[in-house]
């Protein structure tokens, strides 16, 4: 029974993390341009689902754990941080980046221009969910010796990176719905629908726990890195 | 229909400075540009070209029929 | 029409705008006389007042220089331009920028002059052709520090000079009036395009660096010049020459207006500089084979020379003839594209080969040959404390023919920087000059009255009941007394009874509706000169008299206006200064 529920639900994650995105974009309306740029955009819109994904792929999603040893949900957890994650911190250079060749403005002068529209209210929220990202990424990495810092070791530093990781996929669904180019509605609503699920998922989690008994040993389970 | 669309627009403004006919204007509301005079669109593509984040798609079609010297 | 796609829905106000833009479509073409629907509240409209010593309007290459040299001559210097620095009129298109280098010419200055003046037969004038070649090293080198040479886009480069300088710029406002006072110059007045605003500048000097402009054609990206400059000037008494003469451009017969297309690559290349490179490029030799053959032309810019000889024609003179493609033989030189004044007609890269029109430039004269006469040879009108630099200069630096590749964008810097230093110092010499609020009162009264209007005709129609009678290539090209009368006869009507009714109902609006009524009396200009030379020579030519004339044709016409307010016309000499 357990291999056709684990390669179901490995299924059920591809389709709705990297196959409906690719549905929605397929359907959406923004009009096509050169390969490169379609890449890149399409490379940002699955970036930014498995980021979302990341809230399903922790200690928050008890059906996963079921099937799932916490080991390896924490490696494809701590994969996705580095490559999605990487995407989404590069994707204001992506957007440029194609302006280095054809005529037009520099893809420097493009960069510039972009993130010194400081009145519009999507920049700031991609500039404000940029950096707290960036914190997330540098505390994820150096979680060991900050753990020690949080009074209630384990639980502090889970409060921790769930919050923030809330804060940025917030920050980041609002700029991504305000200034995508391809956030239409109907991506927008999935994008949204994602998110409130995970975050319920994690809300579960955070109400149900019980302050001072972990069930099992926080450095070796949870997919929480 | 001349320029097309707007994809993406961030309200940088730089589409409706670099315009030499004055066809594109911020919304006020949105904060972001949207197409207000189409008809004088002279198909230069600087609003294109001018766009930090590529956002404005362009078409060679004008909406009205165009007087030229013979046809 | 759904012109974006946001994900929230609109909102009202949004929605309203989008109906408004929907209604200002069905306008065009459409709604001739109707009831005007003004968005804005006129009377409550306020007007900003700012003094200058040198007033330079116009943001393109001419007055990019312009500002630069007054400033640094030592005048408190201002440019306001309709537009964006570096991204109105022409300036944005012009990629060939030509530098007399005397270390890699093998010809000298003189050569050099004397070949533009043979094939211009004799329309150029040599002391603005001789100018271009020695300042413009010069003015390519700062260029270069600039970063010009170094990108697409010219609003960058553009600004670093003009922000290390700390020059005040003052963007989409368009000026309508200049003012004269004690016959001399006194400042301008326009309004600003995104707020309901007037604007009255009151300077010691003003340059004019507006560009020259056309029929807001289509396939050439003139659309927002329309001889403003000139109208103006020719408002307070200012002399202004080179209306018969006719740009050449082409565009393809296929989405003609698609002006971008058209040209391939070239809005997207970086500028670069050539050396001499002198041609007799008419583009009116494709309008003459079309008006003998029908049409469409195949064999326009870039495809092979047609087979059949045609009778008659456009004189080209032997020496420069060419076996390259009609109107061509402009091809890219090494080191980049033609200027946008090299090749008239000529192949842009990857300009395909098929069938062509010719007009895509209509109203357009020869780049440097329309605009104010030059008084002297620093770019002085007959105005007192006006100057004019670039194309709307009638400096006559090419003569009435393309012959210089890339001279026009060169042109443009040389005579901008001259007519600079020029105006600084005319503005050392005078005081501020002083303008009487009534004076103000009633040119903000003449700015806003397409607005005040309850009903009037719509600019847009007018501009292109205008196109329809001008841009025929039996009207504007192969010109003819008989039709150019009555083509007169549809522009007075213009001018009398609908150029004072024109309406507006924005701020866009009302700078179509000034730029129409420019357009008409440019028009004007265009035929009258074109029926006073009665012969045929460089780009003018006339199948009823189609031979040049040079016993009483070797001069050119001014034009002004008389003391009833009718338009005269005088010849002047080749090669003399105005009495």
């Amino acid at each position: 029974m357990k291999p056709t529920a684990r390669m179901s639900a490995i299924i059920a994650g591809l389709v709705i993390f990297l196959g409906l995105p690719l549905v929605f974009y397929a359907l959406g309306e923004a009009p096509r341009r050169s390969i490169l740029k379609e890449a890149f955009s399409i490379l940002t819109l699955l970036a930014f689902s498995l980021m979302i994904g990341q809230f399903f792929l922790a200690r928050s999603n008890e059906a996963l754990l079921s099937l799932f040893k916490p080991p390896q949900i924490q490696k494809v957890h701590k994969y996705i941080a580095y490559s999605a994650v990487a995407v989404i911190l590069l994707h204001p250079v992506l957007i440029v980046l194609p302006r280095a060749f054809e005529g037009g403005v520099t893809p420097w002068g493009a960069f510039l221009t972009m993130i010194t529209t400081l009145d519009s209210l999507g920049i700031l929220l991609g500039i404000a969910g940029w950096i707290l990202l960036l914190v997330l990424v540098v505390t994820a990495y150096f979680r060991t010796p900050l753990m020690k810092r949080f009074t209630q070791r384990y639980r502090g530093w889970r409060y921790f990176h769930g919050g923030l990781a809330v804060a940025v996929t917030s920050l980041g669904l609002w700029h991504a719905i305000e200034l995508g180019r391809h956030t239409d509605i109907a991506i927008s609503a999935f994008y949204v629908s994602l998110t409130l699920v995970g975050f319920a998922l994690l809300a579960r989690l955070y109400l149900r726990a019980h302050p001072n008994k972990p069930r099992m040993s926080p450095v070796s389970e949870g997919a929480a890195s | 229909m001349t320029i097309k669309s707007i994809n993406g627009c961030i309200g940088c403004e730089e589409c409706v400075k670099s315009c030499p006919c004055d066809v594109i204007r911020i919304d006020p509301d949105s904060g972001k540009a949207v197409i207000a005079y189409p008809a004088d669109c002279q198909i230069c593509h600087l609003c294109r070209m001018y766009c930090p984040v590529d956002a404005i798609e362009m078409a060679p079609e004008k909406s009205i029929p165009v007087v030229v010297p013979w046809g | 029409m759904t012109t974006q796609n946001h994900s929230a829905g609109p909102t009202r106000r949004a929605f309203l705008a989008l109906s408004a833009a929907t209604a200002g479509l069905a306008s065009l073409g459409m709604e001739a006389w109707a009831e005007n629907r003004v968005a804005i509240d006129v009377d409550a409209m306020s007007n900003s007042d700012l003094s200058t010593d040198v007033l330079v309007i116009g943001g393109g290459m001419a007055g990019l220089f312009a500002a630069v040299k007054a400033h640094d001559a030592g005048a408190a210097t201002m440019i306001v331009s309709k537009g964006r620095l570096g991204s109105s009129g022409l300036t944005p298109f012009g990629k060939g920028f030509f530098v007399f280098d005397p270390e890699t010419e093998t010809g000298t200055i003189d050569d050099f002059v004397e070949t533009v003046s043979r094939s211009a037969l004799g329309t150029n004038n040599p002391v603005y052709t001789r100018q271009v070649a020695e300042h413009s090293l010069d003015r390519a080198r700062e260029l270069r520090d600039w970063g010009f040479f170094d990108q697409t886009l010219a609003n960058r480069p553009f600004m670093r000079p003009i922000d290390e300088r700390g020059i005040p710029l003052m963007e989409r406002v368009v000026i309508t009036h200049l003012i004269k006072e004690d016959g001399r110059i006194a400042g301008a007045a326009g309004f600003r395009l995104d707020a309901g605003e007037t604007v009255t500048v009151r300077a010691r000097s003003v340059i004019l660096c507006t560009g020259a402009g056309g029929f807001k054609p289509n396939g050439f990206p003139v659309c927002d010049l329309t001889h403003d400059g000139t109208v103006m000037a020719y408002e307070i008494g200012a002399k202004v020459t080179g209306k018969e003469w006719n740009d050449g451009h082409s565009t393809r017969s296929v989405n003609p207006a698609a002006c971008f297309d058209s040209w391939g690559d070239m809005f997207e290349r970086v500028p670069a500089t050539n050396g001499v490179d002198v041609h007799h490029d008419l583009g009116v030799d494709i309008n003459y084979r079309a008006y003998v053959t029908g049409n469409p032309v195949e064999g326009g810019p870039g495809a092979p020379q047609p087979t059949e000889e045609i009778e008659g024609g456009p004189y080209v003179p032997q020496e420069f003839q060419h076996s390259g493609p009609p109107g061509g033989g402009g091809a890219p030189g090494k080191g980049g594209a033609p200027g946008k004044g090299g090749a008239p007609g000529g192949p842009p890269p990857g300009f395909s080969a098929g069938s062509n029109v010719g007009g895509a430039s209509a109203g357009m004269a020869i780049h440097k040959s329309e605009g104010l006469v030059p008084m002297d040879a620093r770019c002085a009108s007959n105005i007192p404390g006006l100057y004019a630099a670039g194309d709307a200069l009638g400096s006559h630096m090419a003569g009435g023919i393309y012959t210089q590749v890339g001279s026009s964008l060169a042109g443009s810097a040389v005579q901008g920087a001259i007519a600079g230093e020029a105006a600084a110092e005319y503005a050392r010499s005078v005081d501020a000059p002083t303008i009487p609020e009534a004076r103000i009162a009633g040119i903000r009264n003449e700015i806003l009255a397409p607005l005040r209007r309850e009903a009037g005709y719509g600019p847009a129609w007018v501009t292109q009941t205008l196109q329809g009678i001008m841009i025929p290539n039996f009207v504007l090209y192969i010109k003819k007394g008989s039709m150019m009368q009555a083509a007169l006869a549809y522009i007075e009507e213009l001018r009398d009874h609908h150029a004072p009714m024109l309406r507006a109902a924005d701020m866009h609006e009302l700078r179509l509706a000034h730029e129409t009524r420019n357009m008409i009396l440019s028009a004007e200009m265009k035929l009258r000169a074109s029926l006073m030379r009665t012969e045929s020579r460089c780009s003018h030519y006339r199948l009823d008299y189609p031979e040049p004339d040079d016993e009483n044709w070797r001069a050119w016409i001014n034009i002004y206006k008389g003391a009833d307010g009718s338009m005269q016309l005088e010849k002047q000499p080749f090669g003399t200064w105005p009495a």
